[in-house]
């Protein structure tokens, strides 16, 4: 900075590379936010103004705790580039369309300082930061945060209360067409099975997200499910039950595959999805929560910095 | 060194375990509230100026050698003491600190202090170091303890802080709201030291960026430097 002060400035170069690809964060971000609305539309028609009113309000608290943490940081404002937009988004969407209003804000705010500004912002968070938030909502606030509690002028069922209360036969009569395309109670947005697929297959389209994690998280989630139906059909449901429940879907193409607390290698993002897919089976089957979706992305993530040891071998390298 | 010097490092420039990071297993575990704190707290008091002061007494008969296990033995000892008038005088407290009475033993704080301090200096000086040193300890532990209790229970000692329509924020007296708690805190002593390292006019203190990018070691060396 001094140099710059007291050397004239001659000739300007801006920083390489000087062909750009057009990609910019807040560009990738926005792509986010347009491949999530289906599922907020879709969430909309299910739980009505309440849905809107949870999701308005987790947007606006992340952009607003996210620019007083840059102001207090002395930084430039880096709210313009929609990651908090999107933060508060993905936290909206893993809360029942009911939650109290101090819920959301307190849970928009911890994502963001906790999960994100605290470790340097943006490029920064070792985990998913909605999900840091959702975790510690969920270890505060159970009932406010279960779905069934809060959600009661609704002819849905939770699929995975069922399980986890009433047994498998229980939740065999729910019709697996049902819950794809979304008629499950849960979370806002995460149940939104279709129409998350139809907005992560637009993100495919666009070759902003790779198939690697999403695939992997699926099928690990279908492996370890098979496993468990395969030992006792009567006391475990089908693995295509698992896939179609809670926020796998959610999971596997939008939180796991988080930039910056997943993996950066074929194989190691192969191994960090098949992880985060076998434990959220695991988390379901033996857990005290029904669902294990966000702890088993959460537990994965620290696996990330042992996952990024796999390398590509240097070229020439024996 | 002056004994008031020895006193009160222990209650800020020292203090455990928020600048001498040592004793975090009792930390952690039992500042569920303040009064487990404060009573975790007392324990080592006891423990910590008795065993820097025994020490300290025999620190020339005890061959180099096999010094831990001397200072262990000594350190076991009273802490099998306490743990009785524990159960004697104060049996609520001994059940809601359970296992972590006896841990007091393996505490790095009474073995550091022994092997950094009470070995090498007099009786006096020891005791006022132990002392120094256990408030600290009971200070911080009970600052933590009060912390994770007002925003995990609503309450402070027991009595009731917010109105009914509050609700407890459970995270804060889990496991992990501990380690957040303790995080913070330590985050926000760094920052009290580098903001008044630059108010006096010192260097800022580097960012070691093998650590993680923190600064603690540089803000002892730049004290140093000022004061040698």
């Amino acid at each position: 900075m001094a140099n710059e002060a007291t050397a004239p400035t001659l000739y300007t170069v801006a920083a390489p590379p000087h062909w750009h690809c057009g990609r910019t964060v807040t560009g990738v971000m926005q792509q986010y936010i347009l491949a999530l609305l289906p599922a907020a539309v879709m969430a909309f028609i299910y739980y009505g103004f309440p849905a809107l009113r949870v999701i308005g309000l987790s947007c606006a608290t992340a952009v607003a705790v996210e620019a007083l943490c840059c102001k207090a940081m002395d930084r430039p404002s880096s709210v313009d580039d929609f990651h908090a937009v999107l933060t508060g988004l993905f936290l909206a969407f893993l809360l029942p369309a009911m939650a109290p209003w101090w819920l959301v804000v307190v849970g928009a705010a911890v994502s963001i300082v906790v999960g994100k500004m605290l470790f340097g912002g943006l490029g920064g968070n070792p985990l998913c930061a909605p999900l840091v938030g959702w975790a510690i909502l969920s270890l505060s606030w159970k009932t406010q945060m279960d779905p069934g509690a809060m959600v009661l002028a609704t002819n849905l069922v939770d699929p995975l209360t069922q399980l986890k209360y009433l047994g498998v036969a229980a939740a065999n009569k729910l019709s697996l067409g049902d819950l794809f395309i979304g008629k499950q109670l849960g979370a806002l947005g995460a149940t939104q099975v279709l129409a998350l697929l139809v907005g992560a297959g637009y993100l495919v389209s666009r070759g902003l997200l790779k198939l690697y994690i999403p695939l992997s998280f699926l099928a690990g989630v279908f492996l370890a499910g098979l496993v468990y139906y395969l030992m006792d059909g009567s006391v475990y449901p089908s693995p295509v039950f698992h896939l179609l429940t809670g926020s796998v879907v959610l999971g596997a193409c939008f939180l796991a595959t988080d930039p910056n607390s997943s993996p950066v290698n074929k194989a190691a993002m192969v191994g960090f999805g098949l992880t985060a897919g076998v434990m959220t089976v695991i988390i379901r089957v033996y857990g005290m929560y029904p669902d294990g979706v966000p702890f088993a992305i959460l537990f994965a993530n620290l696996f990330t910095p042992m996952f990024d040891l796999i390398r590509p071998k240097p070229f020439g390298a024996r | 060194m002056s004994i008031v010097k020895e006193f009160t490092k222990g209650l800020w420039k020292e203090i455990p375990p928020f600048r001498l990071v040592l004793g975090l297993c009792p930390t952690l575990a039992v500042t569920k509230t303040a009064s487990d704190g404060m009573g975790m707290g007392a324990a080592v008091i006891f423990v910590l100026v008795l065993s820097n002061v025994i020490i300290s007494l025999v620190r020339k008969i005890i061959p180099k050698k096999v010094r831990i296990a001397c200072f262990i033995v000594i350190a076991a000892s009273l802490v099998v003491s306490v743990e009785l008038l524990m159960q004697a005088y104060a049996y609520p407290l001994y059940q809601s600190l359970g296992i972590f009475v006896p841990l007091i033993v393996v505490n790095c704080i009474i073995l550091g202090r022994a092997e950094a301090f009470a070995a090498k200096n007099p009786v006096l000086m020891s005791a006022a170091d132990g002392l120094g040193m256990g408030i600290g300890f009971t200070l911080s532990l009970t600052f933590l303890g009060a912390l994770r209790e007002i925003f995990g229970y609503g309450k402070l000692f027991g009595s009731a802080v917010f109105g009914p329509a509050f609700k407890p924020f459970t995270f804060m007296v889990e496991a992990p709201g501990a380690f957040v708690c303790l995080g913070l805190i330590l985050a926000a002593m760094n920052y009290l030291a580098i903001w008044q390292s630059k108010r006096a006019g010192l260097p800022e203190p580097a960012i070691a960026a093998s650590c993680g990018g923190c600064r603690a070691c540089a803000i002892g060396e730049s004290k140093q430097i000022v004061e040698g």
